[in-house]
């Protein structure tokens, strides 16, 4: 039944992967998504065979979930898995298996650690005065370097080991990594509350009192977490409304 | 005119939020600098943008879990206060940003509870490759329809209430960017201790802050 998956449907579920999130939903999650990232490979792989075509899709139009960089991973061992005839009740199993695991290891080492880190870089060279070109610049570049080759790293990993891309993930040391970068965004944070404090027309500029409110906010949001966001956005827009309502009235 | 390319700019910068490659244009700092630049303002822009920024250090395109917009917060926040002269705009425009983030989160729940009728039943077939592709592709369409509509609503919103109330604004500019940055502040505690809290990183922090002083005083 299976032909070689050709390189042109390779690089096109590749590049569909960017899109992997397009139809997210709270019934099946990634599933949609999964399923037209795999569509290049799977014509590939079934050309014209309509009933196998169909069966295929409708298992992977399942519900399935990981983080959006590293979805390659599953997207490419799918493939790899499909292509060598595998039985698809172990493709499901397989599926089933690693979307824990790719959601958490992503959203541990991306959205809490690689964003804000590459964030607080490029705010630190806002308020240090550089050119908008560089501090939005070097934002994107260097964010997008890491995003991208996680991306390829991922789906080449899935195509090279299929059912077993758990050693590879092992050994890549996500833990490692994300701690590495970990005190290295500490280290950057500090830099920039530094930069806030001290640079011209900064927080020390403002006064004391906003200095001091600041530290209480900042010893919040470190005791409190994430619970303390909210309040602190709603106090700021209704300190927001209170102020202006004061302008109208005095 | 300005105002259909900020909506169309708007419902762009939210689909990379999280439905099209997530190359993280929609940032605060990155959407700022553009629609800033659009509207003749990238200072303006690149400010408004760079506490936006601040404030969601800590909010994240996860999943399932609903999280402020960013970008259609700071096109609203940058289109709200931009044109503006009185002393009130900054401060105002990324207030109504704040709340349209919020509304722009909520907007995205919807979106997936929609999303979640259109795509193929898993339990029954689906109707063939086409099905898939026009599923996806109607979703992805909705969801830049969506980031545009809550753009536009924002944007009329912020401008007119800047523009009535911007002028009765009591704080001056340093006491208004001392104002902003306590609710950043929160955020930057918030990611200390996401990444790995006080007591564990205290010398990295306090390296980082002697560097930061030494940096902007230098510099």
């Amino acid at each position: 039944m299976s032909r070689p998956l050709s390189r042109a449907a390779l690089v096109s579920s590749f590049l569909r992967s960017f899109l992997i999130q397009g139809s997210w939903n709270y019934h099946t999650m990634l599933g949609c998504g999964f399923a037209f990232a795999l569509l290049p490979g799977l014509r590939r792989l079934y050309g014209a065979e309509a009933e196998d075509m169909a069966s295929s899709l409708s298992r992977h139009v399942e519900l399935f979930n990981a983080h959006p960089y590293l979805s390659g991973v599953a997207l490419g061992a799918v493939l790899r898995l499909e292509r060598d005839g595998a039985d698809p009740e172990m493709v499901r199993r397989f599926k089933l298996a690693v979307r824990g695991p790719l959601g958490s290891l992503g959203d541990a080492l991306v959205w809490a650690t690689w964003l804000p880190t590459v964030s607080v870089l490029a705010l630190s060279l806002f308020w240090l005065g550089a050119p908008t070109w560089l501090a939005v610049g070097a934002f994107l570049v260097i964010y997008n370097v890491g995003h991208v080759a996680l991306r390829l790293w991922g789906f080449r990993v899935g195509l090279a080991e299929g059912r077993d891309v758990g050693r590879r993930l092992a050994e890549a040391h996500f833990s490692a990594w994300t701690n590495r970068l970990r005190a290295a965004g500490a280290l950057l944070l500090g830099v920039l509350v530094g930069v806030i404090l001290a640079a011209d027309g900064g927080l020390a500029a403002a006064g004391i009192l906003w200095v001091s409110l600041s530290v209480v906010a900042f010893l919040a949001g470190l005791w409190v977490g994430h619970r303390a966001w909210r309040p602190a956005a709603a106090t700021v827009v209704a300190a927001v409304v209170v102020l202006t309502a004061a302008g109208l009235v005095l | 005119m300005e105002i259909a390319q900020v909506t169309v700019i708007g419902g762009l910068l939210a689909l990379d939020g999280t439905s099209v490659g997530q190359f993280m244009l929609s940032r605060p700092l990155v959407a700022g600098a553009i629609i800033g630049w659009l509207l003749g303002a990238p200072g303006l822009g690149l400010t408004v943008g760079a506490m936006l920024e601040l404030y969601l250090l800590v909010s994240f395109p996860t999943g399932g879990s609903r999280f402020p917009e960013g970008a259609t917060a700071t096109v609203v926040a940058v289109a709200s206060a931009a044109g503006s002269v009185t002393p009130g705009a900054l401060p105002i425009g990324v207030a109504v940003g704040l709340v349209w983030g919020q509304l722009g989160g909520i907007s995205i729940s919807g979106l997936r509870h929609v999303n979640a009728r259109l795509v193929p039943e898993p339990t029954r077939e689906p109707r063939g490759p086409g099905h898939v592709t026009a599923a996806h592709l109607g979703a992805l369409l909705l969801d830049f329809l969506r980031g545009a509509v809550v753009t536009l609503s924002g944007v009329l919103v912020g401008r007119a209430v800047v523009e009535n109330f911007g002028g009765a604004w009591s704080l001056t500019s340093g006491a208004s960017l001392g104002l902003l940055l306590v609710g950043g502040a929160v955020s930057a505690g918030i990611l200390l201790r996401d990444l790995g809290g006080f007591r564990r990183r205290r010398i990295l922090l306090v390296a980082g802050m002697a560097l930061g002083i030494l940096g902007a005083r230098f510099l």
